[in-house]
């Protein structure tokens, strides 16, 4: 626990950046994110410790607050200290573009950024957490606006701003509502909490409404994909990455310990929003050509899973059958574990592409694999980490949601609960595919074939902080995808000792008779004959008698340019026909010379894919506020007698009732 | 454990050496019901064995993802088949249904960005394609996994292998069993969503992604396709044809049945391919439901 508040310490020296003296600038950003890769590790270590049973205290006290350490915090402790560790050591390279730009308060507030997270899932009553949660949410409100010369990224920034507060103010209600029942704002006396039942339904619903905002599950995702694009590249992979997590484990506390799952209709919500958001994220990720974007959007899906696998434990809990959702509930911490990874990554390697091209429209890239091979080759881990696929973490998280939801399957003797399974399968079996297709798609336009426009010509290799930074990811997302034993245990155990107290049983073995000898465990075995395969396959290729020449691709014997490539939009337009049902694209086609009916006729084409939830229920609400706010200005007519007037009207009012 | 896995290995090979006789099976048979002589079953070894002996051109935008495409997706071929349930690896812990698909998706994944790699529309053609049919078959083969799986109580396909007493002609066997037949046919790009023959280049799909790959990279990638098409055969014989038959025989009757198959139809247009795969999730649905 010590090192916690040591690591606290340090990242609140790292936040006095914002006060050096301007002449050393650089000094500050370096001294300051490497004050924070230091803390970050510190805490990556200490959770690890903590998760091995070597923490330590688990509670510190400081008059009636409190930061407490348990293993749902530790599991998200391990996630913030290991991406926080490699964001910080990319930020150094990266945040250097910011020289002259205010680097002292990105680095200064990067710093306050982790440590409050860090705060949050310490926190141990319900004062320090929202005192926690505000800050990360006002600091990152500040990172998001960096770039305030940018109308769009104000514009991003507020809208993020007034979102979020919504949440911070639902989650209020339901603490102020769980205090009403307790006798203090501890965690551990609002664990005991005495509700009735309709205040505790309002309960369970602010905080889902809050948590769920956080974690930009569909429909109360709007701010993402405006946020995360505006924010500086290392930034948006902390908040892609690591704080949407903040929000998972949030919501595991009130569950876990606050509220509880035994109602249905509890786990029902969740695990139905989850799937929506899953599968709904992944279709927008699919067709948007800005690479943060598409990687915003793949977070929404990404968290929709997370909250899919974690309602499926709530039903199962609901149920009267707590021991058959470890599945699921462990899915959801290694699937938060693998996301952070792989989304932090990609978003480091979104800001090295920005860096060396200046775009981050997938359209004018192209080819980049040649100018940055290591970029390349850890983005090329990474889209496959979130295409689920096989030896990379992704897929174990993937796998596990997939699991508990069959064992949910198995237990669904009820039509209505069969039909519920099968709407799940169909859309995660829709949301994988997609997800790969996505990633495919960012992956191939951006770094394979030839270049779409001469901003790649520019593009260089990273400097070695920023490699170091990716690399590590990397690293990690093939270590726990082909070696997933540690990790999956860990966090399962997590779950047993947790306060809802899932008995121990091998959940594997409800399965498969075994326990980690098996599937995605034994892997390796056919990793290693896969790597002998390779090996020799590509050894039959490699030789110079094999390849006799390199010459241009066959294009029906003329020379192929390179507009003929196929463009990011061009290659879902099936997908975008599939869905068009659900995704209502607007085509724009203007003629600018009418004169030449067929021939040497320019002509103007845009493509629009609202987001359908911006257009049909943000819209309107907006709409409807300002109508009411239009309407309530009769009131409002700035005349100082009709203010007195009312405040003598209201008076009486008063008199009227206190001689009632 | 180890045994096991040497069971599985020799398993893969056998149906490796296998897969172009099954290939060359399907092709007399389209051959013989449309009254043409049709080359000879072992044509695909010729065809094999001329390819890896000639020369690899390559174009010269490409990457070294192009030269891996064909190889990855050869060996994800294999690694599905070591999983496979009812042959020489028995009961051995490898084949995870959930496991079989994604293995088969990380060949896809590397195909497609081959495809891209190659800088044409042709190639960004195909890939586009596959995904979108990928993306339609997912949904599917989900329900494939979830019917066998709710039944036997377990993802592993060697848990999965129907047995004939209690599983005999019902609803859901029968549904089942034509269901998952429309999404090998999908998965494995033959007739009425892909056309295997073809060599326009606006009708095909996989043979679009392939498009530029020569010499010994092309027989990796037919040997490749082969194999999964064989995998996938032995999958429906051994989950989901309710047939009192020895495997063998299961397998070349659905050989037979999709040269059948292939003879009566003709390619379905890219955006009918919905309907059809939506009818597989809808009789999937009704099978799950019936159980």
């Amino acid at each position: 626990m010590e090192s916690f508040v040591g690591a606290l310490g340090l990242y609140g020296l790292g936040t006095l950046a914002l006060i050096w003296p301007k002449r050393l600038e650089l000094a500050a950003h370096y001294v300051s994110m490497g004050l924070a890769s230091i803390a970050s590790l510190v805490v990556l270590c200490q959770s690890l410790m903590t998760l091995g049973g070597m923490g330590g205290a688990a509670v510190w006290q400081l008059g009636r607050y409190s930061l407490a350490v348990d293993g749902w915090a530790a599991a998200f402790l391990l996630i913030i200290g290991l991406s926080g560790t490699a964001v910080s050591i990319y930020g150094m390279g990266y945040g250097r573009g910011y020289l002259g730009a205010r680097i002292r308060q990105l680095a200064g507030l990067w710093n306050l950024f982790l440590g409050s997270m860090v705060m949050v899932v310490l926190a141990g009553d319900a004062f320090t957490f929202i005192l926690a949660w505000e800050v990360m949410a006002l600091v990152s409100f500040l990172l998001v606006n960096h770039e305030s010369e940018k109308k769009q990224v104000v514009h991003a920034a507020y809208q993020y701003m007034v979102m979020t507060h919504l949440g911070t103010a639902a989650i209020l209600v339901a603490f102020y509502l769980l205090g009403s029942g307790a006798e203090s704002f501890a965690f551990a006396d609002l664990a005991h909490s005495q509700l009735p039942p309709v205040l505790r339904h309002i309960a369970f619903g602010c905080a889902f409404l809050g948590f769920a905002l956080k974690s930009g599950l569909m429909p109360l995702h709007v701010w993402l994909p405006n946020a995360h694009p505006a924010a500086p590249s290392h930034v948006s992979a902390l908040m892609s990455g690591v704080m949407l997590k903040v929000a998972v484990y949030g919501f595991g506390r009130f569950v876990f310990e606050f509220i509880g799952a035994d109602v249905f209709a509890y786990g029902l919500i969740v695990m139905v929003v989850g799937l929506v958001s899953a599968f709904l994220g992944v279709l927008y990720a699919s067709m948007e050509k800005d690479m943060k974007r598409i990687l915003a959007y793949s977070s929404v899906e990404n968290m929709g899973i997370i909250f899919a696998a974690f309602g499926c434990g709530m039903l199962l809990v609901a149920m009267d059958k707590p021991y058959l959702s470890l599945a699921a509930f462990t899915a959801v911490l290694v699937h938060s574990f693998a996301h952070s990874l792989m989304k932090c990554l990609l978003f480091m390697s979104a800001g090295a592409v920005m860096h060396a091209t200046g775009t981050r429209t997938v359209e004018l890239l192209g080819g980049l694999m040649k100018k940055m091979p290591w970029t390349a080759a850890f983005t090329l881990i990474g889209s496959m980490s979130l295409a689920s696929l096989p030896f990379t973490a992704g897929l174990v998280g993937e796998w596990l949601t997939l699991q508990g939801m069959m064992t949910l399957a198995f237990e669904s003797g009820t039509p209505e609960l069969r039909l519920l399974v099968i709407f799940a399968f169909i859309l995660l079996g829709l949301t994988g595919a997609l997800a790969l297709g996505c990633f495919v798609r960012l992956y191939g336009v951006t770094f394979l074939g030839r270049r779409r426009s001469n901003l790649v010509l520019k593009a260089h290799e990273m400097p070695f902080t920023m490699l170091l930074g990716m690399g590590m990811e990397a690293l990690v997302i093939l270590a726990a995808g082909i070696m997933p034993a540690p990790l999956v245990n860990a966090m399962r155990q997590i779950l047993v000792d947790s306060p809802l107290a899932i008995p121990a049983g091998n959940f594997m073995g409800l399965w498969w008779n075994g326990g980690q000898s098996e599937a995605v465990f034994s892997l390796w075995l056919i990793l290693i004959a896969a790597l002998w395969l390779l090996a020799f396959l590509a050894l039959t290729i490699s030789g110079k008698k094999v390849i006799v020449r390199q010459d241009v691709t066959w294009n029906c014997g003329t020379e192929p340019t390179r507009r003929q490539q196929y463009t990011a939009t061009g290659f879902s337009k099936p997908l975008r026909r599939a869905f068009d049902f659900i995704l209502k694209p607007r085509r724009e086609r203007v003629f600018l010379q009418r004169e030449h009916a067929y021939f040497g006729r320019k002509l103007h084409y845009n493509l629009l894919i609202p987001d359908q939830f911006t257009d049909r229920l943000y819209r309107p609400v907006q709409h409807i506020m300002i109508k009411a706010a239009d309407t309530l200005r009769i009131v409002q007519q700035g005349s100082v007698r009709l203010y007195i007037g009312y405040t003598m009207i209201a008076m009486v009012i008063v008199l009227i009732w206190g001689g009632m | 454990m180890a045994i096991g896995f040497y069971n599985a290995a020799v398993q893969a090979l056998c149906l490796l050496v296998c897969a172009p006789l099954i290939a060359g099976i399907v092709n007399k048979t389209k051959a013989t019901l449309q009254k043409r002589q049709g080359a000879s079953i072992f044509q695909e070894y010729f065809d094999l064995w001329k390819w890896w002996h000639k020369p690899v051109i390559v174009t010269k935008y490409t990457s070294w993802i192009f030269l891996a495409a064909p190889i990855v997706y050869l060996v994800t071929s294999i690694m599905a088949a070591m999983m496979l349930p009812g042959l020489l690896a028995g009961n051995i812990r490898l084949g995870d249904a959930f496991v079989f698909v994604y293995i088969l998706a990380l060949g896809r994944f590397f195909m497609t960005l081959g495809s891209l790699d190659s800088a044409t529309a042709f190639g960004g053609m195909g890939g586009s394609r596959e995904i979108y049919i990928s993306v339609l078959v997912e949904p599917a083969v989900m329900l494939a996994i979830l019917l066998n799986a709710s039944r036997y109580g377990s993802t592993m396909l060697s848990q999965m292998v129907i047995d004939y007493n209690a599983f005999y002609f019902t609803v859901p066997a029968v549904m089942g069993g034509v269901a998952f037949f429309l999404v090998m046919l999908a998965e494995n790009s033959r007739l009425p969503v892909d056309n295997p023959d073809t060599h326009l280049e606006l009708t095909m799909i996989h043979e679009c992604m392939t498009l530029e790959y020569s010499g010994r990279l092309l027989s990796y990638i037919h040997l490749g396709s082969m194999l999964k098409m064989l995998s996938f055969l032995v999958l429906f014989g051994s989950l989901y044809l309710p047939l009192p038959l020895p495997l063998v025989v299961k397998v070349l009757l659905s050989a037979l049945l999709i040269g059948l198959v292939e003879t009566l139809n003709n390619k379905m247009r890219l955006f009918k391919v919905r309907v059809y795969l939506a009818a597989a999730v809808i009789m999937l649905a009704v099978a799950i439901i019936a159980q």
